[in-house]
């Protein structure tokens, strides 16, 4: 056979090859084949929202096992934490200044601002623990395909206005080992009366919403907003986990919704494990690939019978080691420039200083609470665009190519500026002190 | 919108590339080559620069938009100045028509 025939008969079987393979192929799953080469796809797939957006960054799927969470190294036993230690309730116990448990009594930190104060006090409203659990029905619904269920429990949570659901392995030291006592008890630093938390159920479904980013943009990331900021995404995912969990129970498997107002778990791991973000410089935030900080979850534990997806790596650890940007940008000092992460209770992170940290967001005067690392942040400090998905595409290749971007990000002033044309929000300044009583 | 502006983009192209065809082709290859690299190049930087500094100004980032005409149009100044003396619409164009007005 010469030259020629033979490159005939190649181009004669590929086509022939081609053609068998679309006429097997049903239109259906010829149309479910091209959006599956589209992206990545992590678990079981939504329909609402097929395609996975991790931005511009490289993603790889990653273990979770006894070694590892995601990206996290654990290098011991990681204990179950009591949720009175804290941050914010160890301001509340006086562990800190006094003017920190006055500033944290009753969420007054928080309160101070009257549309913060609108928001958290709706979310406290979803604090009582019928909200977040409850008996599954006896009715039970058979699961044959779990794979199903998670693909019908992520579309509940778009459908409920999620931006972003993971589904994970529940780490069993992402409980708390005790629920906090009143915030009165905690004021004495009376801890007699913590509620253990017993609970250890298989799978975590994390319900992610964004922090909203004009209003970013505009705030210094400390002013009046901040708080309300966080607040948007609290509320919002608390309503979603809820309903989720008590969903669930309807269908007769144990569910329990986490969120702000009434945790029994950490969330970061729960993130990790979702598939949702991996451990950042800050030492207890995750970073979204998308997303980046700007965004707060809540989650709902449960036994229904679901198919977890992977912990993600798109090169965080390494963007993080080399930017720190927050920690040059953080109002009170509290980030770590440390290059490399610690060991801390079993696991390797940046160990930043909680109580400088809480101690501001506090205590501040200048606004209420403070997000400053999040809006510094080079991941989510400006909107989608195609140099910003090249940014984190470079971003998240390594070392050099974080330093590049980091660099870049500087030079274009992104991060640290204040766009006025945003800024929609009244601030009321005589407000943001300290209260007079207590 | 964004459709249309990038059919604008490729019809520019397009025109640019009829544009400097007559002139393009050298005696030697490797400048033939130059002269297309230099305007693809040109193109591209130019292309982004403008893309850039739309959205950034729409979305108002100040220090992003300035640094960003400073930058990619003073590269596209530069690269456009250097691909028209090669091409021949500068300096060397005046002296072929003085040339050919003597003869």
């Amino acid at each position: 056979m010469d030259r020629r025939k033979f490159l005939k008969a190649g181009v004669a079987s590929a086509l022939t090859a081609g053609m068998v393979g679309a006429m097997k192929a049903l239109p259906a799953e010829a149309a479910e084949a091209v959006a599956n080469a589209s992206g990545p796809q992590n678990g079981a797939k939504s329909k609402l929202h097929p395609k996975v957006d991790y931005g511009g960054a490289t993603v790889k799927f990653v273990e979770h096992n006894d070694q590892w969470l995601g990206t996290t190294k654990i290098v011991g036993t990681v204990k179950n934490t009591h949720e009175a230690d804290q941050g914010f309730y160890l301001a509340n116990r006086g562990k800190y200044s006094p003017e920190a448990q006055k500033g944290f009594y009753h969420y007054h930190f928080v309160m101070k601002h009257p549309f913060n104060n609108a928001i958290a006090s709706f979310a406290l409203s979803l604090s009582p623990e019928q909200m977040v659990s409850g008996k599954p029905s006896p009715e039970k619904l058979k699961i044959p395909d779990p794979e199903q269920m998670s693909q019908h429990i992520k579309d509940c949570a778009y459908f409920l206005r999620a931006d972003e659901v993971g589904i994970g392995k529940m780490p069993s030291y992402a409980y708390y080992s005790h629920k906090a006592p009143s915030q009165d008890d905690l004021m004495k630093d009376d801890l007699s009366n913590s509620i253990p938390v017993t609970e250890r159920l298989p799978y975590v479904i994390v319900v992610m919403i964004d922090q909203h980013l004009e209003t970013m943009l505009a705030s210094t990331g400390y002013d009046g907003i901040s708080a309300a900021q966080s607040m948007r995404s609290y509320h919002t995912t608390g309503v979603i986990s809820v309903i989720l969990a008590s969903y669930i129970r309807n269908l007769g498997y144990n569910a329990r919704a986490h969120h702000f107002t009434n945790y029994a778990a950490v969330m970061s791991p729960c993130i990790m494990a979702a598939g949702l973000g991996e451990l950042s410089r800050t030492g207890d935030c995750t970073v979204h690939p998308r997303l980046g900080f700007r965004h707060k979850v809540a989650a709902v534990t449960t036994d229904l019978p679901l198919v977890p997806d992977k912990p993600i790596d798109f090169g965080l650890l390494d963007f993080c080691s080399v930017c720190g940007k927050c920690a040059d940008n953080c109002p009170s000092g509290a980030i770590t420039h440390d290059r490399d992460p610690v060991e801390y209770n079993g696991y390797l992170r940046w160990n930043s200083d909680f109580k400088k940290c809480t101690e501001f967001r506090v205590t501040n005067k200048d606004g209420s609470s403070c997000g400053r690392c999040m809006k510094v942040c080079p991941w989510n400090s400006k909107e989608q665009s195609w140099f910003h998905t090249a940014g984190t595409w470079i971003g998240s290749k390594g070392q050099n190519s974080s330093r590049l971007l980091k660099t870049i990000d500087d030079m274009f002033g992104y991060g640290d500026e204040q766009i006025e044309k945003y800024k929609w929000w009244l601030e009321w300044p005589e407000r943001y002190g300290l209260p007079t009583n207590h | 919108m964004g459709n249309f502006l990038v059919f604008i983009a490729g019809i520019l192209f397009l025109a640019g590339i009829l544009f400097i065809k007559p002139r393009a082709k050298q005696d030697l290859k490797w400048k033939t080559v130059l002269n297309w690299t230099l305007y693809v190049v040109w193109y591209a930087i130019t292309g982004m620069g403008i893309s850039f500094i739309y959205i950034n100004s729409s979305v108002g980032h100040v220090k992003a938009t300035s640094t960003a005409i400073f930058l990619f149009l003073g590269l596209s100044l530069v690269l456009a100045i250097i691909l028209a003396r090669l091409l021949g619409f500068l300096g060397k164009t005046q002296k072929n028509i003085d040339t050919s007005a003597k003869a």
